[in-house]
């Protein structure tokens, strides 16, 4: 008669070659090294040897099944990995299909153009304030050293709402409530809508957007003026940008320019684009807000939101900012 | 003003080409818009210069105005002499009386008579140059005023001598109730606001502004009354405002005339008509010019113009741009005295001076310095920087920003109510930009229309933007009030389509925009809001009083906007196949709710949380806010949140009941909870549904 543990060996190494699974594997094991089966039921026998040959049966129980144990384990890892493998082979995709979509919101381009102002002209210390669309006359024009009833009016034509109620022509506007609550040092900016009584076309609309930035400190120039221009405009249109400067008239600087930036044409020339107005703030201005004029001296400047955004992106109708098409707003929808 | 280039070159010497002129002119601040070329009879092409002069410079609408520029700008002298000028005569010339009775708006008044004339065309060369300047030839007289006016600035009229009645010219304010019948054949009622020149017994003229019909000149007259004079810029623009009559000489009237330069456009206007044929100008001049405008003297400290210019502007610098000018200059040491013209209206002050310098010299001259001094740490404002946030939550939803007129017209979506305390614009383009929005919504709708027309479908759009409202001050005055309001529309799938069978495919509904709306709050980290039916349905006619909201946020803003579904009555204008769901809400409302500065750390627990749902059955009336509140009234410190994860109404429950599943998480800070007081926290919350809201609970 053979061997009872031996038997088991046989009888478990013939089941764990014919192992076909994992899962197979693992009910293989439990015959033979579960509790209470295989060589642990043949170790309850152990009370029916005689005393002297227990301690030798029972070494070789262990011996046997710390030998099993392994085989299983080597087997598991052998089985384990082939069905990893056939998992993986089977789950292929055809990458190739496109992703889930996902909502998509977005800032409209005049929104996303405004912090690119801002972040630029915050880095230059400009602080921004905002200030009312329906504007006192005061501070759209008398303010401003707009002489009453002038021509320079004209340009400026205005939506009424009273005989002080104005839709601001200008974010300039700000410049007279900010001087009548502040003593310089100061540089500020602002950007905001603005309307003028003017028909629709591609380079014109009844409402546009504005940044108007101004500083009044001890010393400052036109070279200031033309510096800080030269920064922001870099920041917005690229680091080779030039600034020039042309003699024009606005009545709230003295003396007053109009600014061009270098802007490289489709056809690779170099051409200047008037971009907006600029100049030293009026003595007048100053001295009716109490500001010493002998001390202190101011720069302003300001331009068309929508313009920066049409030269960046090449859009070339002005209307579309206020349009809405989706078409249009999805071009933007990354970055400006 | 059109400035043909042959014309300018006879006041100054400049040979370079069109081209060249146009952008030193545009680089010294007369800026050259385009050169036109035209083809006039029997001449070659003449180049003209279309020049935009700044409102300030009234001394540049005319070509030696311009030929003065482009003197001081190449550095030569102007070629043109001032010729001769005439003896005044003070008031009375040939018969002829003049009295200024209004000297404020009329300083000077000054006429030539020229006897004989023969009218007829002028001649081919001055035909020939009006046409290039833009004028339209008439007659020898008319075109010799309009011609003397291109070349010298100063506006002149011709009145048929033999017309003014009673031998007076009168210059005066119209009398309440008088008609004249200007040269373009319109019949016009006066007011005393308007200044006329006036014979004996009528007005014959609107002064600055244009002749009268009756005392024009004719084929017939024989002898005429030249007219140069000087009149207020501010009285020329008020009666042109008002007559709605606008002229060359109006125009230069507002923008200043030299008054000093009256007798010599009279005396070339007389030397033309001589030239043309047998006219016969009577020697001496009318001026009646009580008080003389002097040229000012004006004073430049040295230091000055380097300072504000930010580049070295030495003394000799100063004096030559000023000489170039033709300023008479004297240099003490300090500073500069200029002697400025009187064609110079312009230039008042010291810093009028340094913008003439640093035009002269070259703003590219112009180095480029940042400023120095102590700069503050600039920034958004705090207003900016609360949109900005809004804006990236409401993008962050899947919504994209539009940015609507603040204008627009009466719409379908406000209320008569509303309209009426809508702000209107008073001089309004047409109805539909007459008013300024008074909520975002219709903005919104519209854009949506306009997109769903291209075929659009899915629609999920937000504004932010401004809003204005007519509402009572302190005093109870009514007035127009801004304010800031954002807005969203939505319709359709948020999720846009793609090629799976399932998920995210369903259209937007009151849950998606409200879902929109809290995210918001959460963001802004408003914890107290509601969400309440509205009081009626005429509350918000618009929307449909079923699927509506209120959003409440705290006793200072009961009603801080709006979360809901538009009114079918309505949603069925825009063609969307979808139902269409909206919201607005107060900024003001949200910033005042909102708390300020960072959040509070709050530490966390190391104990684990237990889940426990609860599944009460309740009335179909009873609302889930109810629910929720009766709940959350039994304020047990250990229950952490509360959520609803299902709720259902069917078989196998009774008709008119409902089951809400709410999922209760509890923890505590401290320790590790028994199950034994959870189970009580739970009976506790259970009875308190069964109380409040009859909630009956299965098994």
């Amino acid at each position: 008669m053979s061997d009872p543990i031996d038997l088991i060996i046989q009888e478990a190494e013939l089941a764990l070659q014919s192992a076909g699974n994992s899962q197979e594997l693992g009910q293989i094991e439990t015959r033979f090294l579960g509790r209470n089966k295989g060589l642990n039921e043949l170790r309850r026998s152990i009370g029916t040897l005689p005393k002297e040959d227990r301690p030798a049966f029972g070494a070789r129980i262990n011996q046997a099944a710390e030998a099993l144990n392994s085989k299983f384990t080597a087997k598991r890892t052998l089985l384990e990995d082939q069905e990893l493998q056939q998992r993986i082979e089977s789950e292929y995709l055809d990458i190739s299909v496109p992703g889930r979509p996902l909502p998509q919101g977005s800032l409209h381009p005049l929104t996303a153009t405004a912090s690119l102002i801002k972040k630029a002209l915050s880095g230059l210390g400009f602080e921004f304030v905002d200030g009312p669309e329906l504007e006192l006359y005061r501070y759209n024009f008398e303010a401003l050293n707009y002489p009453a009833d002038h021509p320079a009016m004209d340009e400026q034509n205005s939506f009424f709402v009273t005989d002080e109620l104005l839709l601001r022509t200008q974010t300039t506007s700000l410049q007279g409530r900010i001087m009548e609550l502040r003593q310089p040092p100061f540089r500020i900016a602002t950007i905001g809508r603005c309307y003028r009584y003017e028909a629709v076309d591609a380079t014109h609309h009844h409402t546009f957007h504005q940044i108007d930035v101004f500083m009044v400190d001890e010393n400052v120039s036109m070279a200031d003026l033309k510096g800080t221009l030269a920064a922001f405009a870099r920041s917005m249109f690229g680091q080779s940008t030039l600034i020039r400067f042309r003699p024009d008239f606005f009545p709230f600087v003295e003396p007053g320019v109009d600014y061009s930036i270098s802007w490289q044409m489709p056809d690779g020339r170099v051409r200047w684009l008037e971009i907006g107005g600029a100049g030293l703030i009026h003595p007048h201005i100053l001295q009716s807000h109490g500001i010493d004029k002998e001390r202190y001296s101011g720069f302003a400047f300001g331009l068309g939101v929508e313009r920066i955004h049409m030269l960046r992106t090449g859009t070339d109708d002005l209307r579309l900012y206020l349009e809405n098409d989706l078409r249009f707003l999805k071009q933007f929808s990354s970055s400006v | 003003m059109q400035v043909p280039l042959e014309w300018l070159k006879q006041f100054v010497p400049i040979t370079e080409s069109a081209q060249e002129i146009a952008t030193r002119l545009t680089m010294g601040g007369l800026e050259v818009e385009g050169i036109e070329t035209e083809q006039c009879e029997e001449r070659p092409l003449v180049p003209v210069l279309d020049t935009y002069i700044t409102p300030n410079r009234g001394d540049c609408l005319s070509i030696l105005g311009v030929a003065r520029e482009a003197a001081a700008l190449y550095n030569v002298p102007l070629t043109h002499s001032n010729g001769a000028v005439s003896r005044s005569v003070g008031s009375d010339l040939d018969g002829i009386h003049v009295t200024i009775e209004a000297p404020d708006l009329c300083p000077r008044y000054a006429a030539r008579i020229v006897r004989n004339v023969k009218i007829g065309p002028s001649p081919g060369w001055m035909q020939a140059r009006l046409k290039s300047a833009g004028q339209r030839p008439i007659s020898n007289v008319v075109d010799v005023t309009n011609y003397v006016m291109l070349e010298l600035g100063q506006p002149l009229h011709a009145f048929d001598l033999d017309k003014i009645e009673g031998k007076r010219i009168i210059v005066r304010r119209a009398r309440t109730g008088e008609e004249l019948t200007t040269l373009d054949g319109v019949e016009r009622s006066l007011t005393p606001e308007i200044l006329v020149i006036a014979d004996a017994n009528r007005p014959i003229a609107a002064a600055g502004l244009m002749g009268g019909a009756d005392s024009e000149v004719s084929e017939t007259t024989t002898d005429i009354l030249l007219e140069a004079a000087h009149f207020n810029p501010l009285s020329v623009r008020r009666a042109s405002r008002m007559l709605a009559l606008r002229s060359e000489a109006s125009y230069r009237f507002e923008r200043v005339v030299d008054p000093n330069g009256v007798v010599r456009a009279l005396d070339r206007a007389c030397e033309l008509l001589m030239e043309m044929g047998n006219a016969l100008p009577t020697p001496g001049v009318v001026d009646v010019y009580p008080i003389p405008v002097e040229p000012v003297y004006l004073q430049i400290r040295h230091e000055r113009a380097s300072f504000l210019l930010g580049m070295n502007i030495t003394p000799q610098i100063a004096v030559e741009c000023l000489t170039r000018l033709g300023f008479e200059v004297r240099d003490s040491g300090e500073y500069i005295t200029a002697l400025i013209p009187t064609f110079r209206s312009d230039i008042r002050i010291e810093e009028d001076l340094v913008e003439e310098i640093g035009r002269i010299y070259g703003y590219e001259n112009i180095p480029e310095t940042l400023p120095d001094g102590a700069a503050s740490a600039g920034g958004d404002s705090e207003e900016g920087s609360f949109l900005t946030k809004i804006r990236s939550s409401l993008a962050a939803s899947g919504l994209i920003e539009v940015v609507n007129h603040s204008l627009s017209g009466p719409s379908l979506f406000d209320s008569e109510e509303d309209n009426s305390s809508r702000v209107r614009v008073r001089n309004a383009l047409s109805t539909e930009v007459s008013m300024l929005r008074r909520s975002l919504l219709p903005g919104i709708l519209e854009t949506a229309k306009r997109n769903a027309a291209h075929g659009q479908t899915a629609m999920h759009l937000f504004e932010v933007g401004r809003v204005w409202q007519i509402t009572g001050d302190n005093t109870g005055d009514s007035v127009p009030k801004e304010y800031s309001a954002a807005a969203g529309f939505m319709s359709g799938p948020l999720t846009p389509p793609g090629w799976m069978r399932t998920g995210g495919d369903e259209a937007a509904d009151y849950y998606t925009v409200r879902g929109v709306v809290e995210q918001l709050l959460r963001l802004l980290r408003i914890e107290e809001s509601e969400f309440l039916p509205p009081a009626n349905s005429a509350q918000i006619p618009q929307f449909h009083p079923g699927r509506t909201a209120i959003l409440s946020l705290s006793k200072q803003y009961p009603a801080a906007g709006v979360v809901g579904e538009l009114h079918p009555r309505l949603a069925s204008t825009l063609g969307l196949k979808d139902r269409i769901y909206l919201f607005e809400i107060s900024l003001e409302a949200l910033d005042y709710t909102a708390p300020k500065g960072p959040p509070r750390y709050a530490s966390l627990s190391r104990y684990p949380s237990v889940t426990r749902d609860l599944a009460p059955r309740v009335h179909q009336s009873v609302r889930y806010a109810e629910v929720k509140s009766a709940a959350l009234s039994v304020d047990s410190p250990i229950l952490e949140s509360l959520r609803l994860t299902d709720m259902y109404a069917g078989d196998p429950l009774p008709e008119g009941i409902k089951s809400y599943t709410l999922s209760l998480v509890f923890r505590s800070a401290s320790r590790t909870l028994l199950d034994s007081e959870i189970q009580e926290a739970v009976d506790i919350i259970r009875a308190r549904l069964m109380e409040r809201c009859s909630a009956k609970f299965a098994g």
